[in-house]
């Protein structure tokens, strides 16, 4: 096989796929509160993730800097977006650093996970 | 999930001088919250469904002395989710020299053992280099076994005191490459002992786990190193026990779906070759472009990923 062949086996496939309906591992790309960011006390938190992800499979813990487990809500996707996963906070958060741990479950079912801080600013 | 594919330089094959001990490998792997990419100079720790395609390679003078340029391929196939057939091939050019189509090398993999928590990631393997499959400069007249060890920690585990060394991740592996017959021509086909590692730093598990990078191009790259070396351990003739081998710099741009690499390669010293070559890659991740069709296992009684 030359090397011309092969840049044309390559490019076919390279479009091929391309066109191709495409899913993959869910990845944290944005959050609301920021990762590692500071803010004030947030009604919610927002993920924003790189593929869609299935609600039922996925989801959100906060603890605070003790350890101490922060009361949220359900985790649901925005309406029209199953990018974006939003849960509610149970109650306004006193300063402090805090952590959330979420684990999602993209929508062709590959497993991610992840955790980060933000903080809460007096 | 990846092919191991050495070129055994010994004996007769010594004599063209053509021998690189530089491993092409390939797929990414998903422990934890560590994506762990796939990388040119050794394996990744996992099994997956991968296309890497192509995988081109040039040297301005290799161990041999001759300029050589290499386009090869590797396909990734899952059969159940921790096992995985890989087939490797392509060809090279040299000057002087000339052409040849290399070796078949096939490998069965098993693994993805992986400890969430911990990011901590194995499996094992074992390659065959198929005589009579390669051409030219490339015919080896004899198969090659080559067991394999792979695995990959990441430290995202470290206490959040020490964030900015979270998105850190070594990868190693170790393998012997084992000739099929112990002389050819006259000369003796040594057994080698292969290994190498890898430092990463990833800015997707950065923006990902540690704070946000508004760049979207900076936060899916992955800046790493690699080094590979090898070395007769047996049957080899004497005073050519050396050990050969690279320092690969370079860096990888990862997506959901694919991955573009680029590394430097610098020869560790005179019998690995000359100046500094390039290998580059494109790596397509069938498990998540094609995850109902040839991107999922063959056999997978329980679902899910």
């Amino acid at each position: 096989m030359t090397l011309r062949s092969l840049a044309r086996l390559g490019a076919s496939l390279a479009f091929a796929l391309s066109a191709a309906a495409a899913f993959a591992h869910a990845q944290l790309e944005k959050a609301v509160p920021a990762v590692g960011g500071t803010v004030s006390s947030p009604s919610e938190i927002r993920l924003e993730f790189s593929e869609g992800v299935e609600p039922r499979f996925t989801g959100v813990a906060l603890t605070s800097a003790s350890g101490a487990a922060i009361p949220v809500g359900k985790s649901a996707t925005a309406p029209g977006d199953n990018k974006i996963l939003i849960t509610k906070i149970g109650k306004p958060l006193p300063p402090g650093v805090y952590t959330v741990n979420w684990h999602a479950v993209s929508v062709d079912t590959h497993h991610t996970q992840g955790s980060f801080n933000f903080t809460v600013a007096p | 999930m990846s092919s191991l594919h050495r070129r055994v330089g010994a004996g007769a094959l010594a004599a063209v001088g053509a021998a690189l001990w530089f491993t092409p490998a390939y797929p990414h792997a998903v422990c934890g919250s560590r994506i762990f990419p796939a990388t040119l100079g050794i394996d990744d720790p996992g099994v997956d469904d991968e296309l890497a395609l192509p995988t081109l390679t040039y040297l301005p003078s290799n161990s041999g002395g001759s300029q050589e340029f290499d386009a090869e391929f590797s396909w990734s196939k899952t059969i159940t989710p921790n096992t995985a057939i890989v087939v490797s091939d392509g060809a090279t050019w040299q000057h002087p020299g000339g052409y040849g189509w290399e070796p078949l090398n096939t490998e069965l993999q098993w693994g993805n053992f992986c400890w969430p928590e911990h990011e901590a990631m194995a499996t094992v393997g074992f390659a065959v280099g198929w005589a009579g499959a390669g051409t030219g400069t490339q015919a080896q007249p004899f198969n090659t076994y080559q067991p394999v060890i792979d695995v990959g920690k990441g430290f995202g585990d470290l206490p959040t005191s020490m964030n900015l060394l979270r998105p850190v991740a070594l990868t190693g592996e170790l393998s012997e490459t084992v000739p099929g017959q112990a002389w050819t021509s006259g000369n003796q086909n040594p057994t080698f002992l292969n290994w190498g590692f890898s430092v990463q730093y990833s800015l997707p598990y950065y923006n990902a786990n540690v704070g946000e990078i508004s760049n979207d191009f900076f936060k899916h790259l992955i800046p790493l190193t690699e080094f590979t070396f090898s070395k007769p351990v047996y049957n080899f003739a004497p005073g050519s026990n050396v050990t050969t081998g690279t320092i690969q710099p370079g860096v990888v741009y990862i997506t959901g779906t694919y991955q573009v690499a680029v590394e430097a390669i610098i020869p560790l010293n005179g019998a690995s070759g000359h100046g500094v070559g390039v290998v580059a890659q494109l790596d397509l991740y069938l498990d998540d472009l094609l995850p109902d069709s040839i991107g999922k296992p063959i056999f997978n009684p329980f679902g899910g990923k």
